[in-house]
Order: C-alpha cells, then structure tokens, then sequence
C-alpha cells in the first residue's frame, strides 16, 4: 500500500480510508505494508506493517520530512514527494502480490515498484486535483494524478461520481474504474438520546471546496427564528479569517461558535449536542465526516454531488449553490421534531449497514480479478 | 358468478417545493403545470386508450359491464389537461352498463376527521358527479378502499346500498371473499375484492419470473370460472392498464380478449357493483378498526404508519377548525388539497420489503423527509393564511 497521511496524522479521508482499508485487509488474513515517507507512531493493527523511508534507513527523507509536511507549491516538498517516489520504486519487498497506490503522491514509484515486481498496480482516488484546486491544477501534482490514472490496471474511485470525473476529465478507460464506498466503524457508544442538541454543525477543512461560506450564509437568513441555536464551525483551514469576518458582516457573529480543528473526543461531543449536520461542499468526491455524523443519529443535509448522497437515503440533498435550501432544510429540521427523528434514526441505520469489513472484500475482489486476468 | 370489474381513476394535487423560507409569501403550494404535465402522460399511455377500449367492449358485447370511481381531484384536473378524457368517461356512463361509485372527493382520510367533514367531502363528490354524468351511485367507497363498520354506518345515513371493501382473510376469517355479505348497518351490503385474482392482473401480468406467465384472457376466465362463490369482485386501479403495465406488455390486448373469453365460460356473467348487490346474502361482515386494500397488512399504516405521518395528520386535522372559522373558499380548497391521501402516502419511511417498492414507484418526492417537510411548511403557511383572514370575535355587549 502505497499512502502518504495515515491516522492519527491525518487531516482527511484519504487516512481514514487507508487505516480502516488496511486494518480489514489484515482482519481478513492479508499482510499489508504500508508505506509513508514519515516515520511517525501510527496507530497499528495485526497484519499492518509500517515502512517509511526513516524505518528503512534511508536519512535523506527522514530529515525532510523531520520538518513536518511542507507546503505543497513549496520546492521542498517536491523534493519530499520525488524522494518518497525513488525510495518506493528501489524498495525490495519480497512476496507482494499487489500494489496499491492512493491519490497521487505515490503514483510513480508505485508503478514502478509493481512493474520490477511483476505485479498488479491499483489506484484509488479519493479527489482529484481539479477538483481541489476548484478547476486550476498545480500542475506537478495533476501531472502524477493523471501518470497513475494512466497506469494503473485498475482505478478505484470513492463514489460513481468522482468514477465518471476519471472518465470524463482524467480519460480514464471505463472498463478500468470501479467504486468502492467509504464507510464508519461501529459506534462504541449507544444511540444519542432523543433530546434534540442546539448545534447546527458544519465540520471540515475551511477551505473554499467545503462551502463553509454557504453555511453562514444560510445560518444568517434562519439565525432570527430559532434564537437558542448556535452555529458551529469546527476545523481549519484559509477561509478562517474570512469567515469570521464575514459571520460578523452578516450579524450572527454572536451566533457562530469556530471551534478550530478538534480531537476524536471533541468530535463526538460536538456530534452529541448536534440537531443537525450540514456538508455544503461544492466539492465532495465522499464526505466521509456526514456519514459519521449520520452514525450518530445526527440528521443531516448535503451537497447534492457528493459521493455520500450516493448511499444514503435519509437525508436532505440540496444544490451546492442553493443557499435557501440549505436555510430552508435547516430550519424543517429544527422545527420539526418527528422529521429529526425519523431521518436520524434511518440515517443511523443506513449509515452503518454496510461496513469497512464490506469494502475491504470489494477490494479484494479487485486485486482477485487482476491476479486472474493473469497481468 | 357475477363477475365485477372495478376500476379506479384518481390523481392528486402534488405539491410543488414549497421551502420553509418561501411562508408567508404567498408562493402557491401546488405545481399545476407539473400535475397537468403528469396528467397528460398518463392520460396518453392509460385513460385514453384504455378507455377506447372499454368503449369498443361496452359497443360490441352487450353483456359487458364495469364500474368506475373517479375522484373529484381527477376530474378537476382532466377538465384541464385532457377535457376528452371527461367526454370518453361521460360515453362509457352514457351506455348505462357502467356505473359509478362514489367516494370523497378529495380522495382523502376524511373518515378520521371529526363531522361533517366526510359528509360534505361525499355529498360534493355526488353534486360533481351528477352535474358531469347525470348519476346518483348507489354504491360508496372509502379512499383506499378502506373499510370499518363505522364506515358502513356513515353509507347507510347517506342512502347508499352498498360498500366496497378489501377480501382480506385478516377480516373475513375462513370465509371466502366470493360473497354478498350484510353489513353492521341496515340495508347495506359489502362486495368484497378478491384480491388474489384481482392481483393477478395489477401486479403479476408482467412479471417475467411467475410461473403463470404470460396471462392469457383464456387462461384468466378458466381460473374466474373454476372460482367457487357468487360474486368475483376484480378490482384494480384503473392505470393497471397501459401505466403500470406498459401497453407494450400486451395488457390492453388482455384486456380487449376478457369478455370473449369470459363469454365462452357459462357459469360467468358481468355485472356492474349495483347489479351485483342483488342476491342472497352469505352471513354479517364486521370490521371494527379500519382496513384499507393497501400493503401487506391492510391497516392505515402506509398513510399514518410513522410519526411523520401521524404529526402531518394531526396538524391538518386541527387546522380544520381554523378553516372552519375562516370559512373562504381559497382556504377550504387548499386544505382539503392537502388532505387527499397521497400526501401521507408519500411520507412512508422505506424498508427492505415489497411494499416499500411500491410506495417508492407512486411517490413524487426522492424521499419521505423532502415529502413530510414540504407538506408542513405547506400547512403552516396554510394556517397562518387562516389566522389572517378569521375576523376578530365582537366583543361581549
């Protein structure tokens, strides 16, 4: 397995995916390698096992990547990403069967690992540049997405619509793509109480992708009528200053609570006193934090071309552009009690019928049919 | 064996969005072009046609007979989208081998709703039916089929002879449903659906996978004519043919080859729902909570089965007093709109069972939320429209 951020250090999907991805697969009796260019204490799992260029005694990477991850336009981190890619196309592991790259920062060492190894090469994407970048790549990072896209004998793709984005703007061969969902890991804890939390929630990286600018927006035209409600922003990101100036502009500044980035406890604390959850991204290949908010029992509303809208029934879909839907959806929520429960209660269901369990195996199948098809 | 053909015609005022930003502002709740649009479609795959048919049947074969309810929703809309619909339906009446039922108007669950609602929802549907057709029914039925003896009470204060109701063993017992049974209320008789042979032809005739396929017109009246009983009461929607059943799956041309082939059965006969309420009776027939034709469990679950539901229920229930007061034909209309049962149909929460299929191919909405909370922000404005125009009460002296 060929990753980059792996939990706990990790800021989005892409991590959750590959630790729940790799800890089933390890479950299911395969031995994963997953290699990082940090040598960092990871939360492990029977049947994982870390190598980063640190570990393997390669000095240059470790002190690179010493300094913490770099900025990605900056010089340092290509040379970060082009280190990672040489040490992980001269690495010697004896025995693997597959190679499974995901996003682009491994794309070209990977594909040459697995051609010197004779093996299948997989990738998943879990966004795309364009879409990242809202349509203007950084064009070293575009330029190993699409070398990967290229190569890979099969691509998978976190949800149908980022799987027709590969298609239609990467070129990738149809025959090629397969979806395989995110998905959550059973709750510890039991079901939320029934009373309703005064929280409308907006969780992510505050970036423009996110729509965190539509969620005030629309918090601002309801914020009159349900006065005991508060708005929560949790995460962080370059939007920040601008959102706090325009909460203010809007006259809600007193309504809006930023909470900055949050640990796991933080999370589930916030998702307890949450009414509703809202993901307005403009951008969402899955939105994997809705499902974890569906869960827990939390009603929620999102962007109609997210991956997540995809599996879930019980929910509010809405227009990324639509600002009075989201202020409509939101304020239906909160004024009506049984529609809160019904969809929470459902969406919970929906949410955690089908497990990380289910997508390590429709992993698998794929690497089987490769190994079939006798690359 | 009396043999009867029921078919019922209905269409609803679906709701166009209706945002919880969008009350107060005088946006109107229901999306007539969308309705008429819907109308027209149907009408070109199923009423028409299927009515030419019927039309051809009732010229060619004296003997043929149907019956037909037509919701007041229904016409309302036919006025609009297909006016030839109306003047087809007026030619079939006009053989006077096809009678008709009435029901209410709003095709609505106005039997939970405190008097007079149900008697003036009924009585509008008798006026509209007898300014279009010239008729007075002898026969009612309930939206949905539904049946109690409360029901059966209500149809005898208002001079009706005869009910419809689900042959459902849940309520029948071992008794079969191929009867004329007596009612709790004096001189009122049920016919009852047999629901398995009537299935046969509404959800099964396209089913690839039945080991009866395909259903021939000749194979269907030999099972009519091996049916033991009295009274076979074949009761379907009438969009069976051409809409649920594309007319490319032969169910037009099944239903064209019925009456020869029934005619080549001795024992069979038609008979329209008024004929067949002559006959010797085959003992009582009481229901004491309501029971409707739909879902497994033929109870009022699929239109006030969760809490959605029921609260949607509950509020448009208690607006009627605030309508009441108002008392302006604009308020009335809206909210009687709202009361047709489709509304609730819509807000059914799915599960992984055959039902949920079909509450999922009748709904307009994507989902039961998006349905629930459309309607109450519908209800809302609806009331706050009620408020405004309720004139204040005079003070004492």
């Amino acid at each position: 397995m060929v990753g980059w951020e792996y939990p706990p250090f990790h800021t989005g999907g892409l991590g959750v995916h590959c630790q729940e991805l790799s800890r089933e697969l390890g479950r299911l009796g395969h031995h994963v390698i997953f290699l990082t260019p940090f040598d960092l204490p990871y939360d492990g799992a029977p049947g994982v096992e870390f190598l980063s260029p640190g570990r393997a005694g390669n000095d240059e990477i470790a002190r690179i990547s010493a300094y913490g991850v770099p900025e990605f336009h900056r010089a340092a981190f290509q040379t970060l990403v082009e280190a990672y890619n040489d040490w992980v196309g001269r690495l010697e592991v004896p025995g693997a069967n597959v190679v499974h790259v995901h996003d682009w920062f491994g794309t070209e060492g990977g594909a040459r690992l697995a051609r010197r190894l004779r093996v299948p090469f997989v990738m998943t994407m879990h966004s795309t540049e364009l879409d990242r970048s809202l349509g203007q790549p950084h064009v070293p990072i575009f330029e190993r997405e699409r070398f990967g896209i290229r190569r890979a004998d099969a691509l998978i793709a976190v949800s149908r619509h980022l799987a027709e984005q590969l298609v239609r703007r990467y070129g990738a061969a149809r025959d090629k793509v397969h979806v395989v969902y995110n998905a959550v890991r059973p709750a510890d804890e039991p079901p939320r109480p029934a009373r309703r939390g005064d929280l409308v929630l907006f969780l992510g990286r505050l970036t423009a992708m996110k729509g965190p600018d539509t969620f005030l927006r629309a918090a601002a035209r309801i914020a009159d009528d349900f006065p005991e409600i508060r708005f929560a922003i949790a995460g962080e990101g370059p939007e920040y200053p601008h959102l706090v100036r325009l909460s203010a502009e809007l006259g809600i500044g007193d309504r809006v609570l930023f909470f900055g980035k949050v640990s796991e406890e933080e999370r589930a604390a916030l998702l307890r006193d949450a009414a509703v959850y809202v993901l307005p991204s403009v951008v969402e290949p899955f939105g994997i934090s809705a499902l974890e908010a569906m869960a827990a029992g939390v009603p929620t509303i999102v962007s109609k071309t997210s991956g997540v809208a995809e599996v879930i029934d019980a929910t509010f879909q809405v227009d990324f552009w639509d600002i009075d839907e989201f202020a409509s959806r939101i304020a239906e929520l909160l004024e009506y009690p049984p529609l809160r429960e019904e969809m929470g209660e459902h969406g919970r269901t929906e949410a955690t019928n089908e497990s990380w369990a289910d997508r390590a195996r429709e992993t698998v199948e794929i690497y089987r049919e490769l190994l079939r098809g006798g690359r | 064996m009396k043999l009867v053909l029921y078919l019922h015609l209905h269409q609803p005022w679906r709701l166009a969005r209706f945002r919880y930003l969008d009350l107060g502002s005088g946006k109107p709740y229901f999306d007539i072009p969308r309705n008429l649009e819907i109308f027209r479609g149907i009408a070109e795959r199923s009423y028409r046609p299927t009515l030419d048919r019927l039309l051809r049947l009732l010229a060619e074969d004296p003997e043929f007979r149907v019956s037909l309810s037509i919701t007041g929703t229904f016409l309302e809309q036919a006025a609009l989208a297909a006016p030839d619909v109306v003047e087809r339906l007026r030619a079939a009446v006009d053989t006077r081998r096809v009678a008709i039922v009435a029901e209410t108007y709003f095709h609505s669950l106005a039997f939970l709703l405190p008097p007079p609602e149900l008697e003036e929802e009924v009585t509008a549907h008798l006026r509209r039916l007898r300014e279009l057709f010239g008729v007075r029914p002898a026969v009612l039925r309930m939206t949905e089929l539904v049946y109690s003896d409360e029901i059966a009470q209500f149809a005898s204060q208002l001079g009706f002879r005869g009910v419809l109701a689900e042959g459902w063993e849940g309520a029948l017992g071992p008794r079969s449903p191929n009867y004329l049974y007596e009612s709790a209320a004096p001189g009122v008789r049920v016919l009852l659906r047999n629901y398995r042979l009537s299935d046969d032809v509404a959800f099964r005739f396209s089913a690839r996978d039945w080991s009866e396929y395909p259903l021939t017109a000749e194979k269907y009246a030999r099972w009519l004519a091996s049916t033991p009983g009295d009274v076979l009461g074949l009761f379907l929607d009438f969009e069976t043919f051409g809409e649920h059943h594309p007319a490319s799956t032969g169910i037009l041309d099944f239903l064209s080859a019925l009456p020869r082939a029934v005619r080549s059965e001795p024992t069979l006969r038609w008979a329209t729902v008024e004929e067949a309420l002559q006959g010797p009776l085959a003992g009582g027939f009481h229901v004491a909570e309501p029971m409707s034709w739909a879902d497994e469990r033929r109870d009022l679950g699929a239109w006030l089965g969760n809490d959605m539901q029921r609260s949607a229920f509950d509020a448009a229930k208690k607006l009627g007093t605030l309508v009441r007061l108002a008392d302006e034909p604009s308020l009335w209309t809206d909210w009687r709109r709202l009361l047709t049962s489709d509304h609730f149909y819509y807000m059914y929460v799915s599960g992984k069972d055959s039902d949920t299929e079909v509450h999922r191919y009748f709904s307009s909405y994507s989902n039961p939320y998006d349905a629930y909370a459309n309607y109450m922000n519908a209800l809302n404005d609806l009331r706050r429209r009620c408020l405004a125009a309720i004139p204040p009460t005079e003070p004492d002296g």
